[in-house]
């Protein structure tokens, strides 16, 4: 299988001297669930925005499907990125504006400048943003106002719009840091059955090991912006968490024996 | 010399206080600026009222006279140099006035207003804009009025100008700190998916400011509606403001200005009611 996304040498660094990323390389697969952990500060929402340009990396290689990332003009990143969807801690939709209008939104990096303007929707894209709510268990909220929904009723919103892109890979920036532990399941299983059922390739930033190693494939640690752990999720012992969290480490080695055997 | 003096005066006293009693505020240089200020202004005041030539001007008689003249103002209006019909039109010119500045200030001022605010622009157009807004705003739409004239004579066409300048400077403030309002990150949202500028800016940034916008410009609107009046009278602007200029010094018909002046006052009443209620609607949409 040919790897969907290549991230080689990378290195971020803010101002002079705060390196955010330090050669970071590593490569995900078509169809892979990838999660990245590490400590606060260590560099990973960093990474996850270097890779669709939401911030310019300083240094190293960045390849998605054929594209050189780091090399694309203005025009030909707005293209790859129609082929990225997002998803952000705070969801960060548009909180007046209805459900099915902040799914649309998906839709605008492939509509001209004035159908987006106008908000100018086809009759298929309507009917793909309705189906796609469906699946999400939105079906009852489609003209509800954003700002009158629940937190994990907005990640799914903010699911179901990056959903509509039709994307090749999903990058999600902690998307259940501020939910309770009941709708962050409901979100993580949206994510795993996305992966599963629709081949979509899916990188997620967690502050939760537990979480990680439940649903992910593979598992990258990161520590002061380098990569301490590239490998599977069932072989992460608590020497690696160790490795990744470092002094905070001993907080989080609860029951990791518990963990694999559920 | 006379300032120096009142300095030394001001401070020379809390220096010696300040063993015995704690100053709640700290006597820095701002407040003493801030006192010497306020000194000068009150001394200032007592000498102008001193220095007035009263000539021989008994104050009861000029109250009583003032109070006779509102009287007559107020309870005893009349329409004589002209029709109700006639009013009713100069008010439509007038609100016509006030109406087309407001627009066109608004229109010339969204884009502007996009430009300057920090979410959606660069730090350095915005703080251009910013700072000729400010400059805009620092000179009265009166005096901006009279700035145009020169250039296009005193009429309507000057003072059409002038307004529209300053309520685009205006508006362009109100605007941009709206759009500002909105948060970075749903401005990221739609940027990562792959929508260009225009597109976020009417698909997100005026879909969550557009009750501030309006509301905006209903006030600034009324604003221009009173400068509207003010200006036919100064500006020669035409509309009902001219009709109490003639009323006022040409006719010396105070029963007139006071029929005027109900006039105006009805206008902005409903011009209020209609701003309450439209209010109150976008809070509930
Ligand atoms: N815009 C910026 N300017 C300067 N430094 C930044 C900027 N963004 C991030 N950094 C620095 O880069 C480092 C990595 O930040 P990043 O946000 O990627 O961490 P993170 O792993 O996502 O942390 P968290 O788990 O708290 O979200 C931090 O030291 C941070 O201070
Ligand atoms: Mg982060």
């Amino acid at each position: 299988m040919a790897a969907l996304l290549e991230v080689n040498h990378l290195t971020k660094q803010f101002g002079k001297d705060s390196k955010a990323l330090t050669d970071v390389s590593f490569s995900v697969q078509e169809g892979e669930f990838v999660s990245i952990i590490g400590p606060s500060g260590a560099g990973k929402s960093t990474l996850l925005r270097c890779i669709n340009r939401m911030i310019d990396a300083s240094g190293g290689e960045i390849r998605f499907q054929d594209h050189h990332v780091m090399d694309l003009k203005k025009k030909e990143l707005k293209q790859v990125r129609t082929k990225i969807g997002m998803i952000f801690q705070h969801y960060n939709l548009v909180n007046r504006l209805s459900v099915i209008e902040n799914t649309l939104h998906g839709k605008l990096g492939t509509k001209s400048t004035w159908a987006g303007v106008l908000g100018l929707y086809s009759n298929e894209e309507k009917k793909q943003a309705i189906q796609i709510l469906n699946v999400l268990g939105l079906n009852e909220m489609i003209y509800k106002r954003a700002d009158q929904l629940s937190g994990g009723q907005k990640q799914r919103v903010g699911i179901a719009r990056a959903l509509i892109q039709n994307p090749r890979m999903l990058l999600c920036d902690e998307p259940i840091a501020s939910l309770d532990p009941n709708s962050a399941k409901v979100i993580m299983d949206h994510l795993k059955k996305v992966s599963t059922t629709m081949g979509i390739t899916v990188v997620v930033n967690l502050h939760q090991v537990d979480v990680a190693i439940k649903y992910s494939d593979r598992i990258i640690g990161i520590n002061k912006g380098q990569v301490v752990y590239n490998g599977s999720a069932k072989a992460l012992t608590s020497e690696d968490i160790q490795r990744i969290y470092g002094s905070e480490a001993e907080d989080l080695i609860f029951d990791i024996g518990g963990i694999h055997a559920g | 010399m006379e300032v120096k003096e009142q300095l030394s005066n001001v401070t020379a006293p809390s220096v010696h206080l300040l063993g015995k009693r704690i100053p709640a505020k700290p006597l820095n240089k701002a407040a003493i600026v801030t006192r010497l200020t306020l000194f000068i202004l009150a001394a200032l005041t007592v000498y102008a009222f001193y220095s007035f030539d009263y000539k021989e001007l008994d104050f009861m008689d000029a109250l009583l006279g003032t109070f006779a003249n509102l009287k007559t103002i107020f309870l005893e209006p009349h329409l004589k140099h002209f029709s109700f019909g006639h009013a009713l039109y100069q008010v439509m010119v007038t609100l016509g006035l006030a109406f087309l500045t407001t627009l066109f200030g608004a229109i010339i001022a969204v884009l502007f207003g996009l430009m300057a605010a920090e979410n959606l622009s660069s730090r350095r157009v915005s703080i251009v804009i910013k700072s000729m807004v400010a400059f805009i705003r620092a000179v009265p739409t009166v005096l901006w009025v009279l700035i145009f004239a020169v250039a296009a004579g005193l009429g309507s066409t000057a003072a059409v100008i002038g307004m529209t300048f300053h309520s685009i400077g205006y508006l362009i403030k109100a605007y941009s700190e709206s759009f500002e309002e909105l948060d970075r990150g749903v401005i990221e949202a739609l940027q990562a998916s792959g929508a260009n500028w225009w597109q976020i800016v009417f698909q997100a940034v005026i879909p969550s400011s557009i009750t501030y916008m309006i509301s905006w410009t209903f006030l600034r609107f009324e604003i221009n509606f009173a400068v509207a009046v003010a200006m036919g009278a100064a500006a020669g602007a035409g509309g009902i403001g001219f009709d109490m200029f003639m009323a006022s010094s040409f006719y010396l018909d105070m029963r007139e200005i006071g029929a005027i002046t109900y006039f105006i006052l009805a206008v902005a009443v409903i011009l209020e009611i209609f701003a309450a209620k439209i209010k109150r609607k976008l809070k509930t949409v």
